[in-house]
């Protein structure tokens, strides 16, 4: 397989396909889990699924482990069908949310479990050496005969990943491993296996319905909504340029006006808004004139100031975040929303304070137009 | 009142059951074994060893109980673990009580009618005549130790099918998913981690089953009609008919110690394979 892996939606990255998903659809009953997926992954990459509880993320990871047969469409590894292949047959191993360690084993056991399900048998030297190299790298040396339930939560997710990574899988699935942790640890854990991910080369497929992890570890990021994929790209071009209100709203966080289009000019588009204001953005998707659309901006790009243009605003509430100090303002018509103030034009300036009036203004540039929902 | 007090408080209806019901009978039972036999039945107060020294007089007893005992309990054992495997693992969550139930439903009706059941089943006109009718001639069940095995499995099989049950269904079963996950094929799956996991309900059913039948008496004198015999029987014979009450007391007390030495290399062995914490060494 020397395709090259994605569409335009992220042309940045070009590896060789790992695992791909043709409307791959899954329903239990009346519950369609996922509709329609397609998606190709690349080798080596980190990819992460997002979106909301019950939004078929972990259906999705099922169907790639084997433990899930697609109701429709074909699922490929390497190059190859696999809906029918057990899960026992498939190159590919899972990180279980909550861990599913064997209680009845030592810590070493339950590492060596994979290898020692190889046909031909590895030998138990080799077993041993690789158990141990697996210990090293998840830093759990010392531990080896320790039973599972002598060990902390941080500790069984360690022992949980050498398990799986000890196989050297083609493709390792992820679910939700840090939501059991505490934020510190999980922070801590992130890293490592950010580490971890490019010191083996494996390809990882994380599950997550945290934004910030999903963010800050993955090479692309596939947002889900109630059984569909509604977009796939790399963590800036989603917050840069994402394709509807949902997935604006889902990674960071953005102030939205509801409104319609009335004129598409060749640069900025209009777009009247339902409280009769017009405001002027770029578009984010294909939409046309008359079409229920909303303008997202960020609050970062919105700038506070008390001289020059803008809208007379009143501060209703300032947090001071440090790098940032975060106003909730309110405007006659466009009603409140959030202001994010760099802390340099904190210093320079005299600061808002609850009650002010003050000017917002920005750039219609970066004001952008997208489908509404 | 103190925590201490409070303790004890809690521990007396037990504690007075047990003194009643356990200690002193048994005392009672020690001291008899030592005794004579009075003249118009019952006991006279003694010292000696004589009634120990007759116990190979009822040799067969013994035998009978060592061998269908065991056997009886490894039979429930082979024919319960499928059952609960399949209930616990297999069947739907809204089947699972309604199987459940009809696996005690037999329990409702009194052993007594469901052995009368088995005699009938077993005797000359139940299963022996449809052999005959396909041409299998002459076979006899009813009175030898197989009837009585058949009547054991039958009996005790509800008792061994829960606790295997429990221990299965309790069984976390992404478990079993993460086993596959790793390249194990069921049956691999199966052996390494269904099979350990489910030790604490096997060795629970065993026990149970086994002390039990230790001192069963009423299926084989129902179903081996005086052929097949248990110490049981022996015991019901010495007190309630022959009267002697300072033998029965013996064989009692030498029932007593074969069970406690078996149950001691029992748990033994059972240390020995139970390895997780909260399941097989608390017993
Ligand atoms: N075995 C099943 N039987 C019936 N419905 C199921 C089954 N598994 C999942 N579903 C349904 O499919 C949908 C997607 O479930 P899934 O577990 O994939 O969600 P998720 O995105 O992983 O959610 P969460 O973040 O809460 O883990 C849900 O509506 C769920 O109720
Ligand atoms: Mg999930």
């Amino acid at each position: 397989m020397k395709s090259k892996a994605y569409d335009s939606e992220s042309q940045s990255v070009d590896r060789n396909v790992i695992a791909e998903l043709r409307d791959v659809s899954k329903s239990f009953g009346d519950v369609l889990a996922a509709s329609d997926l397609n998606l190709s992954i690349g080798e080596g990459e980190f990819l992460s699924f997002l979106g909301p509880s019950g939004c078929g993320k972990t259906t999705v990871l099922r169907i790639l482990a084997g433990f899930e047969v697609p109701t429709k469409g074909e699922v490929l590894l390497d190059g190859e069908v696999v809906n029918g292949l057990d899960a026992y047959n498939r190159p590919v191993n899972m990180v279980f949310q909550q861990y599913a360690l064997f209680p009845h084993m030592t810590v070493t056991q339950n590492i060596g479990y994979g290898l020692r399900q190889r046909r031909p048998r590895l030998s138990k030297t080799q077993i041993v050496k690789k158990v141990t190299k697996a210990l090293d790298v998840v830093q759990l040396g010392g531990f080896e005969n320790r039973r599972i339930w002598e060990m902390s939560g941080g500790q069984q997710q360690r022992v949980a990943l050498a398990r799986a990574i000890i196989n050297e899988p083609k493709l390792l699935l992820l679910d939700e491993p840090m939501a059991a942790l505490d934020r510190k640890l999980r922070k801590e854990m992130q890293i490592e296996l950010q580490n971890l991910q490019r010191q083996l080369g494996i390809t990882f497929v994380l599950v997550t319905h945290d934004q910030e992890e999903a963010l800050s570890m993955s090479d692309r990021i596939c947002i889900m909504r109630e059984g569909h994929i509604v977009q796939v790209g790399s963590p800036q071009e989603l917050y840069d340029r994402p394709k509807s209100r949902y997935v604006a709203d889902f990674v960071g966080t953005s102030n939205f006006f509801s409104g319609k289009i009335t004129n598409l000019t060749e640069n900025l588009v209009s777009v009247l808004l339902e409280n009769g204001m017009s405001m002027q953005g770029i578009l984010g998707g294909e939409l046309t004139v008359g079409q229920d659309v909303c303008i997202s901006i960020r609050p970062e790009q919105m700038r506070l100031h008390r001289q020059g243009d803008g809208l007379t605003v009143k501060v209703l509430n300032r947090i001071f975040l440090g790098e940032h100090t975060e106003y909730l303002v309110t405007h006659g018509t466009l009603g409140d929303f959030l202001v994010l103030s760099p802390r340099q034009s904190e210093l320079n300036d005299v600061p808002f304070n609850r009650g002010d009036e003050g000017l917002v203004s920005w750039d219609s540039s970066i004001a952008l137009i997208l489908e509404n929902n | 009142m103190t925590q201490q007090a409070r303790n004890w408080l809690l521990l007396a209806p037990a504690g007075t059951l047990f003194l009643v019901m356990l200690i002193i009978p048994l005392t009672v039972v020690l001291i008899f074994s030592f005794g004579e036999r009075a003249p118009s039945g019952g006991v006279v107060p003694a010292f000696t060893f004589e009634q120990y020294a007759n116990l190979p007089a009822r040799w067969t007893a013994f035998k009978n109980t060592m061998t269908l005992a065991p056997v009886g309990t490894l039979s429930a054992l082979i024919i319960a673990y499928p059952l609960a495997y399949f209930l616990a693992v297999k069947v739907d969550s809204k089947w699972k009580t309604i199987l459940l139930v009809m696996v005690i439903v037999p329990f409702w009706t009194s052993i007594l009618i469901r052995s009368y059941a088995w005699i009938f089943l077993l005797g000359g006109r139940g299963i022996p005549m449809v052999l005959d009718w396909i041409g299998i001639e002459g076979v006899r069940l009813i009175n030898t130790p197989f009837a009585v095995l058949m009547g054991i499995i039958y009996g005790y099989l509800p008792l061994m099918v829960f606790p295997i049950f429990v221990s299965l269904d309790r069984l976390d079963k992404q478990l079993l998913e993460a086993s596959s996950d790793l390249g194990a094929k069921p049956w691999r799956t199966f052996l390494q981690v269904t099979l350990p996991l489910s030790i604490p309900g096997i060795a629970t059913g065993c026990m149970l089953v086994f002390i039990l039948l230790m001192g069963e008496y009423l299926i084989p004198a129902l179903l081996g009609g005086g052929k097949v015999f248990f110490v049981g029987n022996a015991l019901v014979d010495l007190f309630l008919q022959s009267r002697n009450w300072a033998y029965g007391s013996a064989v009692a007390v030498a029932l007593i110690v074969v069970m406690l030495i078996t149950i001691t290399f029992y748990m033994r062995l059972i240390g020995r394979l139970g390895t997780s914490r909260d399941d097989v060494s608390i017993m």
